[in-house]
């Protein structure tokens, strides 16, 4: 085993040479991962909504949650951006239909998520506003979001940990990602260990520094606990 | 309409509906399989970390980051092209994405487990070692049987991960449900109605699995 690890000789040097597409690649990445994140905390949050409200919706809302958690990105990117094209000729471009894919999937864990830390605010404070003559709306902007913001925001943050990895799937079909680029790559240079071992710690990097910040950020939210 | 001018064939699902449940099936042994050994190494991994020696612990605290942080897609590729290359052993892709499966699940597993293992009194260890059990003794017959409860609910959200991270192995052409949808899709060019199969299947075993997870957390909430 041992003369084995001995015989291949490492050569490095393909990944220095390969930056300039890694770069082109990250940009793209992160681009795809910003976008997602943007708007599965929008979309994720008007489905925490639904899903809290009265019956007819909340089933629906149920069932959305249901049924988007249960796919993966590969099945979501492979419809979005084949089945949809074919079949009601809704052709989106490989970088949409990637951002759709990963807006859908994590709408519905953030729905999970923020009904979760809506539920935690105490009922005495939503009673307290509704009773000092706030409406509905504004007690829920002003009073339990507010509130249901900060027990959400690690779990939240934990989950663009989950974007960032799930955007190398996006690579399967050809949005010049990343995994996209280190693909071409390894077909040029036929040296996957150098080439897969860089990318995976350029992922690695990117996911330890988005949960350092939640981390901090976490600190920070609950400073006035402490 | 636009909409309306696409004839749907839904026949060729119902003709090759062997292939999906075939291709299926490949996706749900792999995913046990790849869970078995991230629960095997996660356990190990986990003991490791809460021996309290720095020289297990620091290195199980780096293998989970590492293996929390790199995607499936990244670990599939980086074993089969990469590893392989590197130790001269040409792995099948059966084997490199279980060993990938594996390695990707016991990140996750590994922090259940601590949790499980810290969830445990002390006093627990510390009775059952002044009553004359050693330490492994000890873990056998007291510790893990009460972490056993804690940890199976968790483990069973684990799985159905990897279940949906199975779906992907097509990527190096094992031939599981994606790859049969793929296959069909380019020989019949139906790609909704082999995706939308491949969908509601997916649905149909995450909601199973999904059940089983809820049933067990329930029972084992009610033995305590």
């Amino acid at each position: 085993m041992s003369h084995l690890l001995l015989t291949y000789s490492y050569d490095w040097s393909v990944v220095t040479q390969s930056l300039p597409f890694f770069m082109r690649g990250l940009t793209i990445t992160i681009q795809i991962a910003v976008y997602s994140i943007g708007l599965a905390l929008v979309l994720g949050l008007i489905v925490a909504l639904v899903r809290m409200g009265p019956p007819p919706l909340s089933q629906i809302g149920f069932v959305y949650v249901q049924i988007f958690r249960s796919l993966s990105l590969y099945v979501y990117i492979l419809f979005l951006y084949f089945g949809l094209g074919v079949a009601f000729h809704i052709q989106l471009d490989r970088i949409t239909a990637g951002i759709a894919a990963l807006t859908l999937l994590n709408s519905a864990y953030m729905a999970e998520i923020y009904r979760a830390a809506i539920l935690a605010v105490d009922p005495g404070q939503r009673e307290a506003a509704r009773s000092l003559g706030l409406g509905t709306i504004a007690t829920f902007v002003n009073v339990t979001f507010p509130l249901a913001w900060r027990v959400a925001i690690p779990s939240l943050v934990n989950q663009f940990t989950d974007i960032i990895k799930d955007t190398s799937v996006v690579a399967l079909i050809g949005a010049g990602d990343l995994m996209y680029q280190a693909n071409e790559r390894n077909s040029f240079f036929q040296r996957g260990f150098e080439i897969y071992t860089a990318v995976a710690a350029v992922y690695f990097v990117m996911v330890v520094i988005v949960a350092q910040l939640a981390w901090r950020l976490e600190r920070r939210l609950q400073r006035h606990l402490a | 309409m636009i909409f309306l001018d696409y004839q749907f064939d839904w026949s060729v699902i119902t003709d090759h509906w062997r292939l999906f449940v075939q291709g299926a099936w490949v996706d749900v042994w792999v995913a046990v399989a790849g869970f078995g050994f991230a629960c095997l190494i996660g356990l190990g991994s986990a003991i490791l970390r809460q021996s309290g020696v720095p020289v297990f612990s620091i290195p199980s605290f780096l293998y989970v980051q590492v293996m929390r942080g790199v995607p499936l897609y990244v670990m599939i590729v980086w074993v089969y092209f990469g590893v392989a290359n590197v130790i001269g052993i040409n792995f099948t892709n059966f084997q490199a994405v279980i060993i990938a499966l594996a390695l990707t699940g016991s990140g996750y597993t590994t922090e259940i487990f601590r949790a499980g293992l810290t969830a445990i009194d002390r006093g627990q260890m510390e009775a059952a070692r002044s009553m004359g059990l050693n330490r492994a003794w000890t873990y056998w017959h007291v510790i893990l049987p009460q972490a056993f409860r804690i940890v199976v609910p968790p483990l069973g959200n684990t799985f159905v991960g990897l279940l949906k991270g199975a779906t992907i192995i097509s990527v190096i052409a094992v031939p599981d449900m994606v790859f049969v949808a793929n296959e069909l899709n380019v020989t019949l060019f139906t790609p909704f109605e082999a995706f939308t199969a491949v969908a509601i299947i997916l649905v149909v075993l995450v909601s199973f699995f999904s059940a089983i997870v809820y049933f067990l957390e329930r029972r084992l909430k009610l033995a305590t």
